[in-house]
């Protein structure tokens, strides 16, 4: 078949697909053009091209100040704690709700399940500060009637960790099902009515059949994950944080935001921004390959 | 095989065909964005062709309906009076009142669409443009083209413009330098006899009753002493704690973090972090207040009727609709008593005061408007511009009592919707200007509800009692541009740290706090400050 012949019959494949690639050329691939911030003294008025370069001076700069350290450790501790407690929870709903046989209460539960993602951290942040407030707090005035002492739910660091788990869980779990519900109708249904017969349990099945048809999802979605360790939103610490836990709260981003937005130090915001990535690389890198020797799926 | 080989070199044509697409419909992409941009920039500057000056303005998302930030009554008197006489097209960016500074960093890396009138309140981030050499000297610009203007600010207002010798930015002048007040309810006071507090102990023992005695009936949810964690609650407070200091102790232990100076490593400060501590682990203050950046929760509080006592810019409380009218309303009988009360070891009232500028006006370099600039900021000084806009329409916004503008009573809406924007317009000035502090004072107190006069007086003599200047600096201190954003939220950081400590755990925490805080940037402030202090001083 000539080119020409081709591209008249596959036309329409390559449409579709460039308007991705676009994106991606556009909005991934052109803004790497300046990484080359990270090692320019950048000047707002010169431009990127017109500021000096000065090697890894920023970089000698980033590793030697106290804040990185601090807010590097407070990322790593909460994408880790979150992988504990946000990564099982859509799993775990998903299984629950697949197992659901009556159909109207299981649409219901889903979309009640959905909702929390489409409400905006800010909002989210103003619900929390209702619900958990130490002073006039809806749980610690409940708590306050039976005479029970007030929780520093907000306050408090290592309660702050756990209300900043719970409540990425209720904003997440329910959208990350999606994913899962999905590969659950890839199962074929013979199996479990197999297993039946063969005497297996509800959660005989679940362990054999409906966990391993889910491996290579979990593998992959783990795998992603943990690529994503040293970046973090900048949205949810932000907003759910506060003064008096800063010590837990303060994370990469909003210390790339203080640098760099606030203060107006580039350099040292896309230093951050650089190291972040490449750490983000080896951690897909490391834990594909992992996966690869021990369980056989990967992504790559 | 050669199947197999065969299509993979037909994979890989139209492969490079997609790329090459893709590209080329980037490059079409660039073209139009590039295109429309010569096209905001208006005419070329050729002979007698109308021009387009741009200048920022903050939006506060306040806008009447029927207006915008960019178009409404002030911007279309400004186009009228100004713009078409001179043959120039006025054009405003908004900027976020509340993201100022960030912003305009975006603002000014974007370089194609800077405004030519920019400004900030940050010293910081004046500071860090000129450094960088992207400010245009104004200096002979203002010889030139601004006789009133230069008139109108004063030689010392102008004096914080300079940067190194430089005039980079035109400060605009300040009408008022008082800061903060002190209120209470004077319902509760009258309710439990007792006397109006004058001094820190004397409040320490107020509020206190007001915890055990629930003056206010609100069944175990008062809060004796209203804190947040922004300047206007807790400056009045520390500074009181405060010890004398030498000229040179007041030079090189002070750090100026933003636009206000604290007191980090002044003696007494630790006294006062113990204090705070003592009033927290007491209940004399919400649990809640490292939680409340904005005064939200607090503002909820006072027009509720749960607290008791709290500091606040001076006149913050008097707005029509603001917290003691809402109180009122919530409360009947309920009053709120300006007050003096954070007494320092000298027997005074010590409270810190504005500079006498207000923001910093500044052309970029790169701008091709910069005469426009400046005669749009003269146009404002010269005549009765500045009144109007600042006053409105005689007649329907204000009436003349002596050479004063009172604002009428019941204005009409489109009078009101004339005047929202006003503040951020007149941008030369930083209040209502009148000719003198105390025809300023007097004029602002107008602009409060009729039965509030009285507070709002009081309030504004208190604000400008025993009040201390910033201190000024020859020279930026480098280190301050650098770390000022970071050592501020530290600053806040130990606040809530050492007040929030169990008392036993105070000492460590503020040790530990400290230490953190000097190794984030407080010790180079106080080298710097230190070794230009040497160095002007011999």
């Amino acid at each position: 078949m000539s080119m020409g012949a081709y591209l008249r019959r596959y036309w329409q494949l390559y449409a579709l697909i460039a308007l991705p690639l676009a994106y991606f050329i556009i909005f991934k691939y052109g803004p790497m053009y300046g990484i080359q911030i990270a090692f320019k003294d950048f000047n707002f008025f010169q431009g990127i091209g017109g500021s000096e370069w000065i090697g890894f001076e920023a970089f000698r700069e980033v590793f030697g100040m106290r804040d990185f350290y601090i807010t590097l450790r407070n990322t790593l501790m909460l994408n880790f704690l979150d992988l504990l407690v946000s990564f099982p929870a859509p799993l775990i709903l998903a299984i629950m709700l697949y197992e659901m046989k009556v159909v109207w209460f299981k649409k219901l539960s889903q979309t009640i399940l959905y909702i929390p993602h489409f409400i905006s951290w800010v909002i989210i942040g103003g619900i929390v500060l209702q619900v958990f407030g130490t002073q006039s707090g809806m749980i610690n005035n409940l708590l306050a009637s039976f005479g029970i002492e007030a929780i520093p739910f907000l306050t408090d660091k290592y309660n702050w960790l756990v209300t900043y788990l719970i409540v990425g869980v209720w904003q997440s779990a329910g959208w990350g099902t999606i994913i899962y519900l999905a590969a659950l109708t890839g199962i074929n249904k013979e199996l479990f009515e197999a297993a039946g017969i063969d005497g297996a349990g509800r959660f005989r099945k679940i362990w054999h059949i409906t966990l391993p048809g889910l491996k290579p999802t979990i593998v992959v979605l783990l795998i992603m994950n943990l690529g994503h360790m040293v970046s973090i939103g900048f949205e949810r610490p932000y907003i759910i944080g506060n003064m008096a836990v800063r010590e837990f709260s303060d994370v990469l981003s909003t210390f790339v935001y203080r640098i760099g937005l606030e203060s107006g130090q580039y350099t040292l915001a896309t230093v951050v921004g650089l190291f972040q990535a490449v750490v983000g690389l080896i951690f897909v890198l490391g834990s594909n390959y992992i996966s690869k020797k021990l369980t056989d799926e990967s992504i790559l | 095989m050669s199947n197999g080989k065969q299509r993979s070199a037909k994979f890989r044509k139209p492969m490079k065909t997609a790329l090459v697409l893709a590209l080329a419909s980037m490059t079409l992409l660039a073209a139009c964005s590039s295109k429309s941009d010569k096209g905001a920039d208006g005419g070329a500057n050729g002979a007698g062709e109308r021009v387009t000056l741009k200048v920022e303005v903050f939006d506060r998302g306040n806008s009447p309906a029927g207006a915008t930030i960019t178009d409404n009554y002030l911007t279309n008197y400004v186009q009228e009076s100004f713009g078409n006489p001179n043959n120039i097209k006025v054009e405003y960016v908004p900027v976020p009142r509340s993201e100022e500074v960030e912003k305009l960093n975006v603002l000014m890396a974007s370089g194609g669409n800077v405004p030519d009138i920019v400004f900030t309140y940050d010293p910081n981030t004046f500071h860090r443009y000129a450094k960088q050499g992207g400010l245009l000297d104004v200096g002979p610009l203002l010889d030139e083209h601004a006789p009133n203007l230069k008139a109108f600010l004063g030689e010392e207002v102008l004096q914080y413009g300079v940067y190194e010798g430089t005039q980079f930015a035109i400060p605009a002048k300040r009408s008022n330098v008082g800061k903060y007040a002190s209120f209470i309810r004077e319902d509760w006071l009258e309710k439990l006899g007792m006397p109006v507090p004058t001094t820190t102990d004397e409040l320490y023992e107020t509020l206190k009753a007001f915890k055990e005695k629930d003056p206010g009936e609100t069944g175990g949810q008062v809060i004796p002493f209203g804190m947040t964690i922004a300047s206007a609650q807790y400056e009045p407070l520390i500074w009181s704690f405060i010890k004398p200091t030498t000229e040179e102790e007041a030079f090189t232990l002070t750090q100026q973090l933003g636009s206000n100076d604290y007191p980090t490593l002044l003696p007494g400060f630790k006294d006062a972090l113990q204090f705070m501590n003592k009033l927290y682990n007491e209940g004399l203050i919400s649990k809640d207040f490292a939680l409340d950046k904005d005064k939200k929760k607090m503002g909820e509080d006072i027009a509720n009727g749960k607290i008791g006592f709290y500091s606040e810019d001076d006149v913050n409380p008097f707005y029509d609709n603001g917290s003691l009218d809402t109180l009122q309303t919530n409360i009947p009988g309920a009053n709120l008593k300006p007050i003096d009360v954070f007494q320092n070891s000298e027997g005074k009232y010590a409270k810190p005061m504005y500079a006498p500028n207000g923001m910093y006006i500044m052309i970029p370099k790169s701008s091709d408007r910069a005469v426009e600039a400046i005669k749009y900021l003269e146009w404002m000084a010269s005549e009765d511009h500045l009144f109007h806009m600042q006053n409105g329409v005689e007649g329907e916004n204000y009436t003349l009592e002596g050479d004063i503008p009172v604002a009428i009573e019941n204005p009409s809406e489109e009078a009101l919707n004339r005047m929202f924007n006003s503040g951020d317009m007149a941008i030369i000035s930083n209040g209502k200007q009148l000719g003198s502090m105390e025809k300023n004072l007097e004029a602002r107190a107008l602009q409060f509800p009729k039965p509030f006069y009285d507070q709002v007086q009081e309030a504004q003599r208190i604000a400008n009692t025993d009040t201390f200047a910033p201190i000024v600096l020859d020279r930026p201190i480098e280190a301050q541009t650098k770390y000022g954003t970071t050592l501020l939220e530290k600053f806040n950081e130990m606040i809530v740290a050492t007040t929030m400590a169990k008392p036993e755990q105070f000492e460590s925490t503020y040790e530990k706090m400290l230490n953190d805080y000097m190794k984030s940037g407080g010790q180079a402030i106080l080298d710097e400050r230190t070794a230009l202090y040497k160095e002007l001083n011999g």
